[in-house]
């Protein structure tokens, strides 16, 4: 009895050591898995956890190391608003000695320990390039830019291919534009409304590299922007008015008004329409902002050429070089003005018949402040 | 105005949003027959014109402050917009404000 007994809690004991560590081992794979991605928060949860076990702790440790090597010195501007973590460069160095700790002839991770104790001796360190993968899948995609044999299966293909290798939303934004181009608008869309929750996603994931809250809600509202403005693209080409407008004008208000794509598309929907003036001020706007390329920056001159009547009656480019420096100026001015992405002020407010306004009701809520006169 | 109070009307029973006014009329009297006569269902407050420019920085009515629950302005409009303002687009940023992105 009592030897029956034992022999059943050795074998419960041996399933149950084998199932933590087919767990670790399972876990270690999620971890790099996620990191491919750049899921870095999903990464470093699955490998935390990977490195507590005996048999991966090493091989945990070491890609701990590793992405704190990246996050630490590596990361400025790998992804837009993305800023190196100097806080991270110590843990990276314990990490990596705690993968050697571990498994003394692990050889790669005495490599990443080298590395990145050669990062902190240096005075700078260059940011990572993409993983090779990645760029070769980058390429695949914008090698169908301007084809027009390719079949559109292809190109889907080609899209999630890319998007499956990195979380990032861009392969979802480009290759939208390159559907757009192809004339397969409700695909673009299909396209453009995935990068939404991805980009989301990608940024939830990173947060701390954008560093500051106002870095990385420009992100999510550039993401969102993108989307909008890819949508309303499609739709305006569908010659659905209506509903582009509603797109196109979601993406200024999340790009604040300051996006050359945007404001170039504004102005051909506004052209299509018949309305020349708001036409006019769209193109004025997007040729007064940096950015955009040569050829749709010409294409807004020309449109503008036709929009402008007899504004420009004493030749286009004497009427457009203080338009646009006024515009410049404006925006500066606005600038230096707007209160956006900073703390709300204490309010010396009162009431309307002069007694102190208590306003710590309004704490933690999503506030509209409304400021008027009644003159 | 009165746009306003249509947008309010999705959010009055929402604790986690509020909606308020701030005049900076130096009129006392005047303020007090507009409100009257207006009957904004959330509440109003004053500020005066020096105080407004110099917190709020503002310079020109009506300008809206769009803030999010972490107390930061993430959205400033100033005017009326090119197409008007609705109630819908009120619930856009407030919406926008409420997913936390």
């Amino acid at each position: 009895m009592n030897r029956r007994f034992l022999i059943g809690t050795a074998v419960t004991m041996t399933v149950a050591g084998g199932f933590a560590q087919s767990n670790a081992h399972q876990q270690l794979e999620r971890g790099l898995a996620f990191w491919d991605q750049r899921l870095a928060k999903s990464a470093i949860v699955a490998l935390e956890t990977a490195a507590r076990d005996k048999e991966t702790a090493a091989a945990a440790h070491e890609a701990l190391g590793r992405i704190y090597t990246f996050k630490g010195w590596q990361q400025e501007s790998a992804f837009p608003g993305w800023h190196d973590e100097p806080a991270l460069r110590e843990r990276a160095v314990t990490e990596l000695k705690a993968a050697v700790a571990a498994d003394p002839s692990r050889t790669s991770a005495q490599q990443a320990l080298h590395v990145a104790e050669g990062f902190a001796a240096a005075e700078a360190v260059d940011p990572a390039p993409p993983r090779p993968e990645v760029r070769t899948l980058d390429a695949k995609l914008l090698s169908y830019q301007g084809r027009s044999d390719a079949p559109v299966a292809e190109i889907v293909t080609a899209i999630d291919a890319r998007a499956k290798a990195q979380a990032d939303p861009a392969p979802y934004f480009t290759g939208a534009q390159i559907l757009i181009d192809r004339g397969e608008y409700d695909r673009a869309i299909e396209m453009a409304q995935k990068g939404v929750p991805v980009s989301d996603r990608f940024i939830d994931e990173n947060l701390s590299a954008y560093q500051l809250p106002g870095k990385s809600q420009g992100s999510y509202a550039r993401g969102r922007s993108q989307a909008a403005d890819l949508i309303g693209w499609a739709l305006f080409l569908k010659k659905d008015y209506a509903s582009a407008a509603a797109k196109l004008e979601e993406a200024e208000r999340l790009s604040q008004g300051v996006d050359f794509a945007n404001q170039f598309h504004l102005g051909e929907l506004a052209r299509a329409q018949n309305a020349y003036d708001r036409a006019r001020e769209h193109y004025l706007n997007a040729l007064s902002l940096a950015g955009g390329p040569a050829p749709l920056r010409q294409r807004a001159t020309q449109a503008l050429a036709v929009v402008a009547g007899d504004k420009a009656a004493g030749g286009l480019d004497a009427w457009l070089g203080p338009e646009l420096a006024r515009r410049q100026e404006g925006r500066r001015a606005a600038a230096l003005r707007s209160l956006v992405d900073r703390p709300l002020p204490n309010l010396p407010l009162t009431t309307v018949d002069g007694r102190p306004f208590d306003t710590s009701g309004l704490q933690g809520k999503v506030l509209l402040l409304n400021f008027f006169a009644s003159w | 105005m009165p746009h306003l109070k249509t947008s309010y009307a999705k959010y009055q029973n929402d604790p986690r949003v509020a909606f308020v006014l701030v005049s900076i009329d130096e009129d006392a009297k005047r303020l007090e027959r507009y409100l009257n006569e207006m009957k904004f269902p959330f509440p109003a407050a004053r500020m005066t014109p020096a105080d407004a420019e110099r917190v709020m920085k503002l310079d020109n009515t009506p300008t809206t402050f769009y803030v999010g629950s972490d107390g930061i302005i993430r959205y400033q409009v100033v005017g009326t917009e090119s197409h008007g303002d609705s109630p819908q687009r009120v619930a856009w940023y407030i919406d926008q404000l409420k997913t936390g992105k």
